[in-house]
């Protein structure tokens, strides 16, 4: 049963999809970056998306998990290719080269990598302006930190960030978030420190304590694992702590002020729908900002009483002045680093 | 006459023992997921069938399987030359990681006018960093009598942190967020084989190394007192075999397999160092000893079973909806069979005896 279901599969490709009703359309691929499906972050969100958009399409698809994923990534897109799938995604960062290679040999499939720009018609390359949504939490912190009625925060207009290393890749959150920070008050003391690691939670909550023993009241964290530790660090000190990637603010209620999300979700299942469309952008790069929903705040459903609303509005507008090009948020990866940070 | 029959029959079981050995695990790890799999409603023919056909189905197929199963090669080997000398090094999963980030760094950070001999280089770079690292437990285990099991498994997650410490910070590609190193060089890459198959010239060097443990096992001095030492320490020492020496021997020089292990994967797979660079490869390594009775033949058909389960069992869930944890009770299974010494073989040979 199955093998003929494979070969009927092969054959509806080969044939080509000739009307557009979704059983012809060649089956997608997801291919599960390392962590799996399970991880509560980046592969699980993608998963939402991508079954999102296999139910709003009807088209057949699969994540793929492998325990060794760096090492079979292009083992896995070429068969994929070859048994008959027309839309492969990978979330590997590490795929990308490989990516390439064989998106050359599989011209009639389509290919999609994420973080990263791959040359090829048939590759749609996606990057999230992480810059964007950083700025609105620098923006968010420079409010909260100057109000002193609000728990925790002390009268000092000081906040903090934590990258995981010294990066292009980091920085961009950073600068995003110090320029958020400077646009509602420029006088504000942004301190900046880098963890070296990105999964030593003991080394974050050390580093987090000592900026709050410095006068910060709230902590950006843009390092994995380590902001597990800062987040932990603010909690026990009755501060604040910002997320990263995906919504955190469950992990210490009340005390993550927000979590600057990326949305890959709304990447992949965008992606699907124009698959299904037959509208694949491929050759282009698609970023994934404020204006596409690829990033945002959280819905800070344990701090949105805390905050007063007011400044949940002004950084809504922030928001409207961003999408509509009135304000322009430093790309680090792109632009390199701006005077205001070397 | 009855004494030459009963040492034929001896060897005939002694045979018997080494074929089970190896298929009885499989056998035992089929049965297990066939009833994992009716539970689930599937029909375990059908689904053994299409993992056998995506590891074995095509030329393509069986390449990718060679692929997966060429670090096992080197893992097996590196492990296998402990086991046998009673040694219980563990640490072939570290070894293999930083003697990958040894030969990565010669890759990217030498310059690229070294040419052809960019790759001798980081497979002798790898293989020294690798053999000094488990030359530090085995000269501990022999002067001190240190626990290698403790010590080689505590040098693991050192490798681990070190590693990935250097991926993050001083080696991190300026290209990429975190965790991978730059690429190497073209010329310090390994050549493909059958491209556009990713089996790269790592494979033969894997055979090569397996070929090598072959002969120095049954040979050579040294490697047939190693196998002394490991059946009986007593009548070794009583024979005048050196056991430190020995230990420390067969340590060495699994780093050093363990280290060409790494530059393999760095230099013919992954073309780079990342955080995940092995998937625990030393452990599954382990298996393939275990699985192989450290001989070469069974190194060879225990490495080529896990990496069929590893590259099939990846491509299988494009066809089915075969979860991989199918793939993973089957290999998983192989490992506690393969340690298990088996009842009844003890049974036939009592038998004999009488």
């Amino acid at each position: 049963m199955l093998k003929i279901a494979i070969k009927a599969c092969v054959l509806a490709t080969g044939m080509g999809a000739v009307s557009a009703t979704a059983a012809d359309i060649a089956p997608m691929a997801m291919i599960v970056a390392q962590g799996g499906l399970g991880d509560g972050s980046w592969n699980d969100t993608a998963n939402a998306g991508f079954m999102a958009g296999m139910e709003k399409t009807g088209i057949e698809g699969r994540p793929i998990e492998s325990k060794d994923v760096a090492a079979q990534g292009e083992e896995i897109m070429r068969r994929a290719a070859s048994g008959g799938f027309g839309l492969v995604i990978s979330l590997e960062w590490i795929h990308g080269e490989a990516m390439e290679k064989v998106a050359k040999d599989y011209a009639d499939t389509n290919w999609v990598i994420m973080n990263q720009t791959r040359e090829g018609d048939n590759i749609a390359s996606v990057l999230f302006s992480e810059h964007e949504g950083s700025f609105l939490a620098g923006a968010l912190a420079a409010y909260v930190t100057a109000d002193t009625s609000i728990s925790g925060i002390n009268e000092e207009a000081i906040i903090g960030v934590i990258g995981g290393t010294k990066s292009p890749g980091i920085d961009k959150f950073i600068v995003g978030y110090i320029q958020g920070a400077k646009a509602v008050n420029p006088d504000i003391d942004v301190k900046v420190a880098y963890a070296e690691s990105f999964g030593d939670p003991a080394k974050g909550q050390q580093m987090a304590q000592a900026m709050f023993d410095e006068g910060a009241d709230i902590v950006f964290q843009v390092a994995g694992g380590t902001g597990i530790g800062i987040i932990e660090a603010a909690r026990a000190a009755g501060r604040y702590a910002i997320g990263v990637d995906t919504d955190q603010d469950g992990m210490a209620p009340g005390n993550v002020l927000t979590s600057m999300v990326k949305r890959v979700d709304v990447a992949v299942e965008r992606i699907v729908e124009a698959y299904a469309a037959d509208e694949f952008p491929g050759g282009e790069t698609l970023l994934f900002g404020l204006e596409q929903e690829g990033v945002a705040l959280s819905e800070m459903m344990h701090t949105k009483d805390i905050i007063p609303a007011s400044y949940i509005a002004k950084v809504e507008e922030l928001k409207a002045e961003v999408i509509a090009g009135n304000i322009d948020v430093w790309d680090v990866f792109e632009q390199g680093y701006p005077d205001f940070f070397k | 006459m009855p004494e030459a029959a009963a040492a034929l029959r001896e060897r005939g079981i002694e045979r018997l023992e080494k074929g089970i050995g190896l298929v009885f695990p499989f056998i035992a790890a089929l049965l297990v997921a066939s009833l994992v799999l009716l539970v689930i409603g599937k029909n375990p023919l059908l689904v053994f069938s299409l993992i056998a056909q995506e590891a074995f189905g095509s030329p393509n197929r069986i390449a990718a399987t060679l692929s997966a199963a060429t670090p096992l090669l080197f893992t097996g080997v590196a492990t296998a030359i402990c086991f046998r000398a009673g040694v219980f090094n563990v640490g072939v999963e570290g070894a293999f990681v930083v003697g990958g980030l040894g030969a990565a760094f010669v890759g990217f950070a030498l310059p690229s006018s070294l040419g052809l001999l960019l790759v001798p280089t980081g497979f002798a770079l790898a293989a020294a960093v690798s053999a000094l690292w488990l030359a530090v437990p085995g000269y501990l285990l022999a002067r001190y009598e240190i626990e290698e099991v403790v010590s080689t498994l505590m040098l693991n997650f050192v490798a681990l942190g070190i590693t990935g410490y250097l991926v993050n910070g001083p080696l991190l590609s300026e290209k990429s967020g975190n965790n991978v190193t730059p690429l190497i060089h073209e010329s310090a890459e390994l050549a493909r084989l059958i491209p556009p198959s990713t089996l790269h010239a790592g494979f033969l060097i894997g055979l090569f190394v397996l070929a090598a443990y072959g002969f120095w096992i049954r040979r050579t001095p040294a490697g047939v007192e190693s196998a002394i030492v490991g059946q009986n320490r007593r009548f070794a020492r009583a024979v005048g075999i050196s056991i430190p020496g020995t230990i420390i021997l067969v340590m060495v020089i699994s780093g050093v397999v363990s280290g060409l292990g790494g530059a393999s994967h760095a230099l013919g797979q992954l073309h780079r160092f990342a955080e995940g660079f092995s998937p625990g490869y030393g452990f599954t390594g382990m298996a393939v000893a275990l699985l192989g009775r450290n001989t070469a033949v069974g190194i060879l058909f225990g490495s080529i079973l896990f990496g069929a389960l590893a590259s099939a069992g990846t491509t299988v869930q494009l066809f089915s909806d075969i979860p991989l944890d199918i793939v993973n009770i089957i290999e998983g299974t192989v490992m506690i069979f393969a340690v298990v010494e088996l009842g009844r073989i003890a049974l036939f040979r009592r038998k004999a005896v009488k």
